[in-house]
């Protein structure tokens, strides 16, 4: 009987070191390192106006911003750039969208994250930065089975996904829109040139899998 | 010689088959044989080629335990006197030196010797003396009480169990939570963010794995066995469990490695809480399982707490208590109203009723008096008497009812030996149709995941343990509640047989009467003599007479308080009677041949004598100076439960005989007074046991009734021989079923009782053979492929668990049983 009781404290222990342990945190392990690799093969650069790292679409349509410091990066720590021009021409009314989601014509959807201030070495590189993002924020890095993507949540249903193997999956990066918002701005959603309107497999808040309709810009980065 | 020892570490029938096959191979034993409710392996061996320690490793490389009862004693004795170290190493040399101790260690500051001794080389009261005598007084011992230690013993493992259960529930509940709640996504169940399996899966997998391995640990007997068995190539339930368990945490640890390689997919494909709760449940199956096996034994045990721990005797002219081990044959005890009788023994000094309840199972005390036999463990109730000890320690009958006992439920009924055959063959094809139904359903396109999880819960559901438990506990209840009632059933087999009995041949003397013949009937002369004086006179020409009829008159006279003359002379006339002379009247007293050869008239009593006969009683003629003066008639008095019995047993459809070596007339008379249609009569004693195999030839299966030395051949001939408890040892000894009391209600009862337990039995089994027959095409996936649900393992486990729990509970049942009288 001691020796079951001396190895149940060890479990115990063992399973809050486990749980302390970044090593431990596999998605967001991989989801960094793959990440790393989309930036390898997209251009990135700084925007010193929004104070956050730029990672754009090979065709120039979209960006994906994320933070150089949650501390100054205003007023979204992840966002989405996005040409507003196919959406208008598919019928969008921008006076019906949100207010700050249409600016000189381009979309903006994103989230802000914190406070916090990131070290230098943190604001260095991108991965630094991207790494340093999802240590203080990391609920907002998540994992679609159903594709194999490794998610970034930019808030209201929108999302930049990048695949978990970019050799084994031709949609390297995808910019997901919630297509309501646009609906209801008068965009109609399955003609929106060069989106793709589908219904994508996600979980939703309670971790139920559920079918929801996107708007999908996948690239292919290789 | 046989032995029976006790074995630890077995949880099911295919334990108890593996270790009669392991040591029925040994070179030197001839039977072995395993009962897995009473936990005791009979074996009979020659001790010249084998010894205790080879059978016990072979038990032991078997995986099992085998607990050879010491032949040493260990007692405590407190000691007054001692006053520094050496006077404790004096008492231990002293005692140390004694022939039989084998240690003896005394501990100065808690004034006690701890000694260690064969009782069967040295007495405790020697050791006691021999201590007294180097100056030093012994208090009364603490022995260890066998009954208690038993108890003990058990009590300890269901504690063990129970805590085992507990630990593993408290991890097993979490784990089930935890990979459960992310499944019931309706219930919204909370769990921590950091537990969330999409999101932090490792942790997930992880956490998983520190709560499993405490409820692997708990349950690390399944895998020692188990795996053990496996590997001799005799796999049994535990095999099942462990294989079923470790297949599906080893399945998990890889699902927990690829999801550190990134495959995080692999978190819906994790079994963990599967192994946690499986052995979580057996535990708790386990646990009412041997809960309800001490239930079962209890019988014996209140057996073996009704004797009484200490006796008061008289040494040297001084009432001393001792403990009851130390009273030898021989000693004067004394009991004292309200007490128990510690020791067989023969009344010396008083006159008492006896509480013999315990024993018989009659609720009203019997009258002694002096030279009267008195029996350990039944209560004196009103007078204070002195008896001198004639049989003590396992000699007592108490003693050897409790073996009878013992042996009985240790012993294997056919039935029994048919269902541990089946448990046998059992485990290996359950592992066969579990690989191949896995192995179908994998290639038939399912998943690996799939294909598992039927495995498993082919596996865990077929565990056969109830099909292992069903007869023995229903014999252990069914001869336990038998003891209660005073019917003493020696053997499973006896049991068994018992129900399917058609036909009961009854002795009559002795048997369905008193054996004691008695005067029915004083007629005479009118104007010759009175009846008082006739009684008088036979009495008086009888008293010494060894002859059964005389004793009837003289007991009669005693009853009447009638006065005996002495007698003048005395001649015996074989085959006649006898001729006397009291107070110078000359009296002849004998058969109605004495009378005739002596040319004295019957005249019309000779119709009244055959009148008699025609009734079953015997006429005995008195003629006083050469005048016919009467008759007495005596009679062997039939029991008042004999015609209540036989009306029941023909109730019942069984067909009763008497058999008897009396004349036609006599034996057709008592036949008509009980209600028996068939006689057997004029029947010689050693004649008997043909009679009954006649009837055995007419296809019926018989049991004899009968409780006389001739009766022996007889009940050991029938199919069940039942003896009555008042009767001869030899006769007890003969049979299969003893009834402790006269009261021949108890035959039906004992039927009864045996046709209770065999349907008990056979329910026990169809449960059994029921949940592994509905329960393998279920796990197997049977509904699945007409679209309904996989069975689950762990609803696998739970009703396996079941089956044991349900199985036991119905052998309880029969503890309800209520004897007819």
């Amino acid at each position: 009987m001691k020796k079951l009781a001396i190895v149940s404290g060890v479990s115990a222990l063992v399973l809050a070191g486990l749980v302390g342990c970044t090593q431990t945190d596999v998605v967001a392990k991989y989801g960094i390192s793959s990440f790393n690799e989309v930036v390898e093969l997209s251009d990135v650069t700084a925007d010193s106006e929004l104070n956050a790292w730029s990672l754009s679409a090979p065709d120039g349509s979209a960006r994906f911003l994320f933070s150089t410091n949650f501390k100054t990066t205003a007023p979204h720590d992840v966002m989405a750039e996005i040409d507003a021009q196919p959406f208008i021409d598919a019928g969008l009314d921008v006076t019906k969208l949100p207010a700050g989601m249409f600016i000189d014509g381009m979309i903006m959807v994103g989230q802000a994250l914190g406070e916090q201030e990131f070290s230098a070495n943190a604001q260095a590189t991108p991965e630094a930065s991207f790494k340093e993002l999802v240590k203080l924020s990391r609920v907002t890095l998540g994992y679609h089975e159903a594709l194999a993507h490794y998610g970034i949540d930019l808030g209201d249903g929108n999302k930049f996904e990048w695949a978990k193997d970019l050799a084994a999956n031709d949609k390297d990066i995808v910019f997901v829109l919630d297509p309501v918002v646009f609906a209801d701005a008068g965009v109609d959603v399955a003609n929106v040139s060069g989106w793709v309107f589908a219904k994508v497999e996600v979980m939703d808040a309670s971790g139920n899998k559920v079918e929801v309709e996107k708007l999908l810009k996948p690239f292919n980065l290789k | 010689m046989q032995q029976t020892l006790r074995i630890s570490g077995m949880t099911c029938a295919a334990c108890a088959q593996r270790i009669e096959k392991v040591t029925g191979k040994l070179v030197g034993v001839s039977e072995s044989s395993v009962n897995f409710a009473t936990e005791k392996l009979t074996v009979n061996f020659d001790e010249k080629v084998i010894n205790y320690s080879d059978i016990q490793s072979a038990v032991s490389k078997a995986g099992y335990e085998l607990h050879i009862e010491q032949s040493e004693k260990q007692v405590t004795i407190p000691i007054e006197g001692m006053t520094c170290a050496s006077c404790a190493q004096r008492i231990e040399k002293t005692v140390s030196k004694l022939n039989g101790v084998s240690s003896a260690n005394v501990n100065l500051a808690t004034e006690k010797a701890t000694i260690h001794y064969d009782p069967s080389k040295i007495r405790l009261s020697q050791i006691k003396s021999e201590i007294i005598k180097i100056g030093y007084k012994p208090l009364e011992s603490i022995g260890v009480d066998k009954v208690d230690e038993d108890k003990a013993r058990k009590q300890k493992a269901i504690k063990v169990l129970w805590i085992k259960f507990v630990v593993s529930s408290v991890f097993s509940i979490p784990l089930f939570y935890l990979a459960m709640a992310p499944m019931i996504k309706w219930l919204s169940l909370p769990v921590p963010e950091f537990l969330d399996p999409m999101t932090f899966p490792l942790v997930f997998a992880f956490a998983q794995i520190a709560l499993v391995i405490p409820v692997l640990i708990a349950g690390n007997r399944f895998f020692v066995v188990g795996f053990k068995a496996i590997w001799q190539r005799s796999p049994n339930m535990d095999s099942l469990i462990a294989m079923g368990t470790t297949a599906a945490v080893l399945y998990s640890l890889y699902a927990t490695y690829l999801i550190s390689i990134g495959t995080f997919s692999a978190v819906e494909n994790m079994y963990f809480e599967t192994a946690g709760v499986i052995i979580s449940l057996i535990l708790l199956g386990k646990y009412l399982e041997s809960v309800s096996k001490g239930k079962t034994s209890e019988a014996i045990k209140k057996l073996m707490g009704l004797a009484p721990k200490t006796a008061l005797v008289i040494h040297n002219g001084e009432e001393v208590i001792i403990p009851v081990e130390e009273v030898e044959v021989g000693d004067v005890l004394i009991v004292k109203p309200g007490e128990k009788i510690p020791v067989d023994g023969q009344i010396t000094v008083g006159y008492t009723a006896i509480d013999e309840s315990m024993l018989t199972g009659e609720s009203m005390p019997v009258e002694k008096k002096i030279g009267d036999v008195v029996y350990a463990a039944s209560i004196n109730t009103n007078g204070l008497i002195h008896f001198k000890a004639t049989k003590v320690g396992a000699d007592t009958a108490l003693a050897q009812i409790i073996k009878l006992v013992e042996d009985a439920q240790g012993s294997k009924a056919p039935i029994a030996q048919m269902a541990d055959i089946v448990s046998g063959y059992f485990v290996p094809i359950v592992f066969v149709i579990a690989t191949l139904v896995a192995a179908i359903w994998f290639l038939s396109g399912q998943t690996l995941t799939f294909s598992l999880s039927i495995f498993i819960a082919i596996l865990v559901i077929a565990c056969p343990c109830a099909l292992g438990l069903a007869t023995p506990t229903a014999i252990m209840v069914g001869t336990g509640k038998g003891a209660e009632n005073g019917i003493l059933i020696k053997g499973g087999e006896a049991l068994e047989t018992a129900h399917k009995i058609n036909t009961i041949v009854f002795d009559k003397t002795g048997t369905l009467t008193e054996g004691k013949p008695a005067v029915t009937d004083i007629v005479v002369v009118p104007g010759y003599l009175s009846e008082a004086l006739i009684l008088q006179i036979a009495a008086s020409a009888e008293k010494g007479s060894e002859h059964p009829l005389g004793q009837a008159i003289v007991r009669r006279a005693e009853q009447d308080k009638i006065e005996f003359q002495s007698i003048d002379s005395f001649e015996a006339i074989p085959g006649h009677g006898i001729k006397v002379k009291i107070n110078q009247l000359s009296v002849l007293l004998g058969n109605q041949k004495l009378i005739r050869e002596n040319n004295i008239e019957l005249k019309e009593f000779e119709k009244i004598s055959d009148d008699l006969a025609d009734q079953g009683k015997t006429p005995m003629f008195i003629a006083v100076e050469g005048r016919f003066a009467g008759i007495i008639a005596v009679a062997d008095v039939v029991k008042p439960s004999s015609a209540r019995a036989i009306q029941k047993l023909n109730k019942m459809g069984i067909q009763t005989i008497m058999i008897t070596g009396d004349n036609k007339k006599t034996a057709a008379a008592i036949a008509k007074q009980v209600g028996i249609d068939r006689v057997l009569s004029e029947v010689l004693p050693q004649d008997k046991a043909s009679e009954v195999k006649k009837i055995q030839n007419e296809g019926r299966i018989v049991a004899m009734v009968g409780d006389g030395i001739n009766d022996a051949p007889a009940l050991v001939q029938a199919n069940v021989g039942i003896a009555i408890g008042s009767g001869t040892d030899v006769a007890m000894e003969s049979a299969d079923i003893v009834l402790m009391r006269s009261d021949l209600m108890e035959v039906p009862t004992a039927i009864q009782l045996s046709k209770s337990t065999i349907r008990n039995i056979k329910q026990n089994l169809f449960w059994a053979f029921a949940y592994n027959v509905l329960g393998i095409p279920l796990a197997a996936g049977a509904l699945y492929i007409f679209g309904g649900p996989v069975l689950n393992p762990v609803f696998a486990a739970a009703a396996m668990s079941l089956s044991s729990v349900s199985v036991l509970t119905n052998a309880l049942r029969l503890k309800s049983f209520k004897p007819y009288n």
